[in-house]
């Protein structure tokens, strides 16, 4: 008891503190939203921009870009009593959807790639943005994992020993029981049907 | 065009058990290669774009495993980056404060372009007024140079063209070659062989 108490209280603190900067950098003290893009990049990169572009590179820079939006725009925030996190994501999750417009993908697989996940949005319960980045990365993994059903055994066994456990080719073609090539093969192809039944062409 | 890479993306997956192509033996090993670079953190920055394609779905179950996390000092330089744009952004001039100054010098293309104007008119001018070689009285500087060095008809060289020898114009051209280079090397003598 006296430890959510304390929970309470520091997102409290927090939640000040970082209304404090806010307001510091929408008079001018620009420097002053660095703690919060700091605090807040890491998040926006692993739970928001990488899950639905799926490319290091492109991550970064949509990261960049939404840091330097908020920073430019911060005057037209306007505190609500909850965290800055969810006006950062929302930028964030605009510039993912120009980076697949540009791209010229398929409506279908862009709309799979960003879609909408429901995160606690009701400023009275001034969610921490940690837990919204959490339940977006709920979100994300059951998605993930509902499309894992519908793939052939072999082909789910090829994804999971390689890209979620990453194990080497050779301890993953020996889990198998089959050559490397073999193994090459699968997942391959179990990539390939993975973003079919994901929302690529089919 | 469909090509094979076309399929890569769009053609049925065949079932786990059947036996791969040659081709396909060769695509899914380069593959396997990318991810292995691409877990490694080394993504190739040239792939093709059907390999990018699987290389970004592969990313995003990675990803959403959250096996992928931002490193502290790319982390940094990110926020660096993007406050200095942003700074740089607001030190920018304003665009309406650009806009009154550029109306302020709104006059400079009309004088530019009236003094273009007045010096193309005058150019004219001299060139109208101005007499003809011939009537000034001053000799042909043409008239002063031997044939040989001139531009010349070549008929006296090659004279009219039987229909029959229509497509012999190569040795045509070697014979007002030959002429020309005769002309030349006379020229260079002439000048006691300076050039």
């Amino acid at each position: 008891m006296a430890s959510e108490t304390a929970t309470a209280q520091d997102l409290e603190r927090e939640l000040e503190e970082e209304h404090r900067l806010v307001e510091e950098a929408r008079q001018g003290n620009l420097d002053a939203m660095r703690p919060i893009l700091e605090r807040y990049a890491a998040p926006l990169y692993g739970t928001v921009i990488l899950p639905r572009l799926g490319d290091a590179a492109s991550a970064e820079e949509v990261l960049r870009d939404t840091l330097a939006t908020a920073v430019e725009k911060i005057r037209r925030f306007t505190w609500q009593g909850k965290s800055i996190y969810p006006w950062l994501r929302q930028i964030a999750i605009n510039k993912v959807y120009d980076v697949h417009r540009q791209a010229k993908r398929s409506r279908r697989l862009a709309d799979a790639l960003v879609h909408e996940v429901d995160v606690e949005s009701d400023p009275a319960a001034q969610p921490d943005a940690l837990l919204i980045a959490d339940q977006e990365r709920q979100a994300h993994r059951g998605r993930i994992d509902q499309t894992m059903t519908q793939l052939p055994e072999r082909y789910r066994a090829a994804i999971e020993l390689r890209l979620i456990q990453e194990l080497s080719r050779e301890d993953c073609a020996q889990r198998l029981g089959v050559t490397i090539g073999t193994f090459d093969v699968l997942l391959f192809r179990a990539v390939r049907a993975f973003r079919k039944h994901f929302g690529g062409d089919t | 065009m469909a090509t094979q890479d076309d399929d890569t993306l769009t053609g049925s997956v065949p079932d786990p058990d059947r036996e791969p192509s040659a081709a396909e033996l060769a695509h899914a090993r380069r593959f396997a290669e990318l991810v292995d670079k691409t877990i490694a953190g080394r993504t190739p920055p040239a792939i093709s774009a059907d390999d990018r394609a699987l290389l970004e779905v592969a990313t995003v179950i990675r990803a959403a495993r959250g096996q992928i996390e931002l490193p502290p000092d790319r982390r940094d330089a990110v926020v660096a980056a993007a406050l200095s744009r942003a700074s740089a952004g607001r030190r920018a001039p304003a665009r309406g404060a650009a806009i009154s100054r550029a109306r302020g010098r709104g006059w400079a293309p009309w004088i530019v372009a009236g003094a273009s104007t007045l010096v193309a008119a005058a150019a004219l001018a001299v060139l109208w007024l101005r007499p003809a070689p011939g009537l000034r009285g001053e000799p042909a500087a043409a008239s002063e140079v031997p044939m040989a060095w001139r531009s010349r008809p070549a008929d006296a060289l090659i004279g009219p063209i039987a229909r029959d020898h229509a497509g012999d114009a190569s040795a045509r051209i070697d014979t007002l070659f030959a002429d020309r280079l005769d002309g030349f090397r006379a020229q260079q003598l002439a000048q006691g062989g300076r050039r």
